[in-house]
């Protein structure tokens, strides 16, 4: 059984953000970045998965610049064998098509049974690249998995629907899986294995060849939401002189009434 | 020069991090209340390795650094003050003088149930009658075919009630002073020794601190621990190196109080405005954090030197000297800043403020590090 499992870092939610100077995305600086949480569950579920079987093997990929090494090397303490890093410095200005083009150049050639990642990211939250990548490699596709299972050559998925209720998929292999909040709790990286992922392989491959692929939506703007106008309260005089003052404010400060 | 953690040791500190918040910090109090650390949580933590964090891998442990080591005790003590020095008292002062003075048959024969916490370490030094005077040990050993017999007591040995594996100092003959210090690893479930006593502490309360007695108790000649009369030598750089440990649980017990200052400031409104927003409160937080930031260039710094094999014995007391004093400031500012509630148990500062005191004074007071500081500048 060959599995990959596709991973992203993304900044610490509770970070304040602020728009790069070009306005197209946000400013790296002084920001904190870890595992996209989504991708942890992909991590575990594909760690779980490698662990059954002692003669599979377990890859973990990312694209973007040399801080997602910390997610590989935190990805393989938690017990992928190997790591695929494609650096860009300026992942952020690839569209979701292309990261997926970047990723199936990579998977076609590697044979993978099984391919895991979050069901989003936390920053730009498309979730395109689990079903993009399968739609470009030919595999099923389940996504929002909250369960999974294999037994030979079919997957069996849980997955939450709209309003709580659950479904159950089966899916022939080979598949992407996308994972979801519940599927499972991810391990904490051991001090052993800490030290143990120092020695596995870091392979970095060059982006331009694996994909081509021109982007298909980009990223126009990035802005902070415009901050609203104080509130304002109106006090003193009767019912009818305050209804009459806040009729006064609504035509002349909205569009609510027109004079 | 490079401020900056190693991607492994920022992977490390993180993942310590998301444990201690899990596992450690929403059982602090009890731990505290109950004066005891859960056998469960020992378990868990010797699962992440935090038994063994820096010593070799063909002895059971991690194989990371010393820096690691540093973060790891931080940000457990940021949680719980208790457990810092549980991993620190274990590490430093068994696991440290074991793999720095043992003999490989040593290393192998008692190391790996200490990293695998299967057996939690301590060192036995302290004694009523010497204690910053450890030339005063009157502890006594006698040699007797292929055993050495050892009599006295030891008092205030963190760990000790644990009964694990400990680092035992005797005199051959207390008019010898120093010269006549030996160290021996001692199995503490053996025959002979007797915990006397579990003191009754202001702070650190989860852990063990215990008062032995040692009736004839027979140690195998195999564990004489370095040479015959070096114990002096062992004990003094034990220590060096446990400073490190104490002063990282002194900068997470500092780190834990500023955090939860921090939040509370602008939480608590009074006079229709956050606590932060008041002047008298913002220089509290800029002092307290100066003071940290202070600390953690020292003890980062400490342990650098150590994983580079220099010299560190007057940085070691600097950064246990400041980091203690740092914590003692810190943890007495988060309390004015939670007035009232910081008074009461219900909020984590006031665990935090009993626990910072002893900092100051264990692994050798802070006056022993001016001593020693001063001795390398003046000498």
């Amino acid at each position: 059984m060959k599995i990959l499992v596709c991973i992203k870092q993304i900044p610490d939610m509770a970070s304040k953000f602020k728009p790069n100077a070009a306005g197209s995305w946000f400013s790296e600086a002084d920001l904190a970045f870890r595992m996209n949480e989504y991708d942890e569950y992909a991590v575990e579920e594909a760690v779980k998965l490698r662990e059954k079987d002692p003669a599979s093997e377990l890859a973990v990929l990312s694209v973007g610049p040399a801080r997602v090494v910390e997610a590989l090397k935190k990805a393989l303490a938690m017990g992928c064998d190997r790591a695929v890093h494609v650096p860009d410095e300026e992942a952020y200005r690839k569209d979701p098509w292309q990261i997926a083009s970047i990723i199936a150049g990579y998977a076609k050639k590697g044979n993978f049974d099984i391919i895991f990642t979050g069901m989003q990211s936390q920053d730009r939250g498309s979730a395109q690249i689990g079903p993009l990548l399968a739609g470009m490699l030919g595999f099923s596709c389940v996504t929002t998995a909250i369960g999974f299972s294999l037994e030979g050559r079919t997957a069996t998925a849980k997955r939450e629907l709209e309003g709580g209720a659950k479904g159950v998929v089966k899916a022939a292999l080979p598949a992407v899986i996308t994972c979801q909040l519940g599927l499972n709790t991810p391990r904490y990286p051991t001090l052993p294995n800490i030290m143990k992922a120092k020695k596995k392989e870091i392979a970095v491959l060059n982006a331009a060849e694996l994909s081509s692929e021109a982007a298909l939506a980009g990223t126009e703007k990035f802005y902070a939401p415009v901050k609203k106008g104080t509130g304002l309260v109106l006090e003193g005089g009767d019912a009818a002189a305050l209804a009459g003052k806040l009729i006064d404010v609504l035509k002349e400060k909205t569009t609510v009434l027109r004079g | 020069m490079n401020f900056e953690l190693t991607q492994d040791q920022k992977i490390l500190r993180d993942s310590v991090r998301d444990f201690v918040e899990k596992e450690i910090k929403p059982i602090a109090a009890k731990i505290d209340e109950e004066h005891r650390i859960p056998q469960e949580l020992t378990a868990k933590m010797a699962e992440m390795g935090f038994f063994g964090s820096y010593i070799p891998e063909k002895y059971g442990g991690a194989g990371l650094d010393a820096m690691s080591y540093a973060l790891l005790v931080e940000e457990v003590s940021k949680a719980c003050a208790s457990n810092g020095v549980y991993i620190s008292a274990h590490t430093s002062l068994c696991c440290d003088p074991l793999l720095n003075f043992g003999t490989e048959e040593q290393k192998l024969k008692w190391l790996p149930d200490l990293t695998s916490g299967k057996k939690i370490g301590c060192i036995l030094l302290t004694e009523s009658d010497a204690g910053s005077d450890v030339a005063s040990i009157a502890t006594s050993y006698k040699r007797d075919g292929d055993h050495f017999v050892i009599n006295g007591t030891k008092m205030f040995i963190t760990n000790g009630g644990c009964r694990g594996t400990g680092i035992l100092f005797a005199t051959k003959d207390k008019a010898l002073g120093h010269k006549g210090l030996s160290a021996f690893i001692v199995d503490l479930s053996s025959p002979g020794v007797t915990v006397m006593k579990e003191e009754n502490k202001m702070g650190i309360r989860g852990t063990s601190t215990a008062a032995f007695a040692f009736d004839n108790l027979k140690v195998p000649a195999e564990n004489l621990l370095g040479e015959e009369g070096k114990g002096f030598k062992i004990a003094m750089e034990t220590l060096n190196g446990g400073r490190i440990g104490i002063a990282a649980q002194a900068l997470g017990i500092a780190g834990g109080a500023f955090g939860r200052a921090l939040e509370y400031s602008k939480q608590r409104k009074q006079f229709g405005k956050p606590l932060c927003a008041f002047q008298s409160v913002q220089f509290k937080l800029a002092e307290m954090y100066a003071r940290i930031e202070q600390a953690k260039l020292l003890v980062y710094k400490a342990a650098w030197m150590k994983d580079a094999h220099v010299n560190y014995s007057t940085e070691s007391a600097m950064c246990k000297m400041c980091a203690s004093e740092a914590a003692t400031y810190v943890t007495k500012e988060a309390v004015q800043i939670h007035g009232g509630y910081g008074y009461i148990a219900d909020y984590e500062v006031e665990r935090m403020f009993r626990d910072a005191k002893i900092t100051e004074i264990y692994e050798g007071t802070n006056e022993m590090q001016r001593i020693v500081i001063s001795k390398a500048l003046v000498s």
